[in-house]
């Protein structure tokens, strides 16, 4: 626990000095502003572009604000995925190639604080991150379009919130079992893009799955999901979450001997 | 007392062996030189005896509840801690109370010099900087014993000279196994020395034993130029070697000869410029040690 702690300040200050808590969050929140803005200027932009012949009378329905946000989610999984996966997947394996990770190693560490020290610090940049993103895009959508209801908008965010901490716990036992950085972002990414396209094809056999935590979060913006499905896919999200930090702490001390002296 | 022992320690890299039945002990409160060519094995031993590698056979035993300080031969740090901050987490996660860590690191990198540049940050430290702040790290949680990799190699000769007078007043309390290339410092701080050559320990002993078992004491006299010097090989009864304008000539063990080579080199009035008995430096030793004795 007193290891925990003092881990924890190093990674804090880590993602302080890096930038890091400041430049991802920004990200996010450009990505959820830029849904509701470029749809309210969407007539001028086709203007400005031109291309449509004179007197052409542009007329496009208005978006329902559900649908922005499922759009902001949509960016979050593409771009906001690939920038936490880029932020973090250096996490445990950087350490070690670089030669950092040596003079932790030589202590008496405790590898379940070493490795829980980062998932939280990841984890606590990711939430800040979605969050603020979601906001954002909420409150543009509100101001240009009419607003979501605010309890169906929390349930929304708080499970798509949940699929993120999966991620960034993949990254990070990718981080501490992979030779490298590369690797580790490599074989999250592939992971990520595989499991989701086999949910895809073959997703309407089966409501209980990690992957489907997006569409559930989506769907409480819609009629809402089945609750027993929900809970079920919540029960066997946090089990891999708990399973994937497992491996991951057991890799992370089992390859200690591959870092640099 | 022994602080550690080492029996059979192996090290296997696929076929290659890196250390092979390596067996030593250090004594509490003394200085071991860890002395041998690049890839010897040293810093794999070192390695294993900080825990970071598994031996693939033999047994390290260390005294019960060892404190262990290591420097690598290439410390890397955090650039975004500051000294300070680095030097506190490494006391607090080798165990040492919350409260006391920060005085403690400001103490220690006083001790290693660099208390005027603890709050900066290390990614602007230099080369010897960074070296000393390796130090602090290795000692900081006041280990019984430090294992060092090549602790001096890296710094400037003051540097040097500053850093060993340091590790020398930590003798007594605190053994020290260090490996080094660095000879003559060797030769400074040492109760033990390991030679190394390809995993295998070579040779072992203290200074004067190893000394003793190589070192043939030997006259050295310098001439004004080669000429005297080769004329004086082949003329003399003795068996001399030419190196530049001087001529080695071993002592043999039945009696003094000093006195012989006065005598013929006024007889022979050959342009000597000096003559100093010597014993061999650690150097000599290590050349001959790996040429295999």
């Amino acid at each position: 626990m007193k290891q925990f702690s003092t881990l924890l300040l190093k990674e804090w200050r880590e993602n302080l000095r890096n930038f890091k808590i400041f430049w991802i969050p920004v990200v996010f929140i450009l990505l959820g502003v830029t849904e509701p803005l470029s749809n309210y200027y969407l007539p001028q932009i086709l203007d400005a572009t031109g291309g449509l012949p004179d007197g052409a009378v542009i007329e496009l329905p208005d978006p329902e604000p559900e649908q922005l946000l499922v759009a902001v989610m949509g960016q979050f999984q593409l771009i906001g995925m690939l920038v936490l996966v880029l932020a973090y997947m250096g996490s445990i394996a950087g350490e070690r190639r670089n030669g950092t990770a040596t003079l932790l190693y030589v202590r008496p560490l405790s590898y379940v604080s070493y490795f829980l020290s980062k998932w939280l610090m990841a984890s606590i940049v990711a939430l800040i991150s979605v969050w603020a993103g979601f906001l954002a895009g909420y409150y543009y959508t509100a101001v240009l379009f009419s607003a979501v209801p605010f309890g169906e908008f929390l349930a929304f965010a708080a499970t798509y919130s949940l699929w993120m901490v999966l991620v960034v716990t993949l990254v990070l036992f990718a981080s501490a079992s992979m030779q490298n950085a590369g690797l580790a972002a490599g074989f999250t990414l592939a992971a990520l893009l595989i499991l989701q396209l086999i949910d895809s094809l073959f997703g309407s056999r089966w409501e209980w799955s990690p992957l489907k935590l997006p569409n559930y979060a989506a769907s409480f913006l819609d009629i809402g999901p089945d609750v027993t499905a929900l809970i079920w896919t919540l029960a066997i999200s946090l089990v891999c979450l708990i399973g994937l930090a497992a491996l991951g702490i057991w890799f992370s001390k089992r390859n200690r001997a591959k870092t640099k002296v | 007392m022994n602080v550690l022992e080492v029996r059979s320690l192996t090290k296997r890299f696929g076929t290659e062996q890196a250390v092979d039945g390596l067996g030593f002990e250090l004594a509490e409160g003394s200085a071991t030189a860890l002395i041998g060519p690049n890839g010897a094995g040293k810093t794999t031993t070192l390695s294993m005896l900080a825990g970071l590698l598994e031996a693939s056979a033999g047994e390290i035993q260390r005294k019960k509840n060892l404190s262990i300080g290591f420097l690598p031969q290439y410390p890397r740090f955090f650039p975004w801690l500051s000294a300070l901050e680095f030097t506190e987490m490494a006391a607090k996660l080798s165990g040492v109370d919350s409260r006391k860590a920060r005085q403690q690191a400001e103490r220690t990198l006083g001790f290693v010099g660099l208390g005027q540049v603890a709050n900066k940050k290390i990614g602007g430290f230099s080369g010897g900087m960074k070296q000393r702040l390796g130090l602090a790290q290795a000692m900081v949680h006041q280990p019984s014993l430090l294992l060092l990799d090549e602790p001096i190699s890296s710094l400037d000769p003051t540097g040097r000279r500053e850093v060993m007078e340091l590790l020398k007043s930590l003798l007594g309390q605190t053994t020290i196994l260090y490996s080094t290339h660095i000879l003559n410092d060797a030769e400074e701080m040492t109760d033990q020395l390991l030679f190394l050559q390809n995993g295998r320990l070579v040779e072992h002993g203290s200074l004067n034993q190893v000394r003793s078992r190589y070192a043939d004491p030997q006259i050295r006299i310098r001439f004004e130029n080669t000429n005297a010097a080769e004329r004086f090989m082949h003329e003399s009864p003795w068996p001399a070697a030419v190196q530049g304008t001087a001529v080695i000539v071993p002592v043999k063990a039945e009696g003094p000869i000093m006195q012989d080579v006065f005598r013929f080199l006024s007889v022979k009035s050959l342009p000597v410029v000096g003559v100093e008995q010597e014993t061999a430096s650690l150097e000599d030793i290590f050349l001959k040690v790996v040429a295999g004795k």
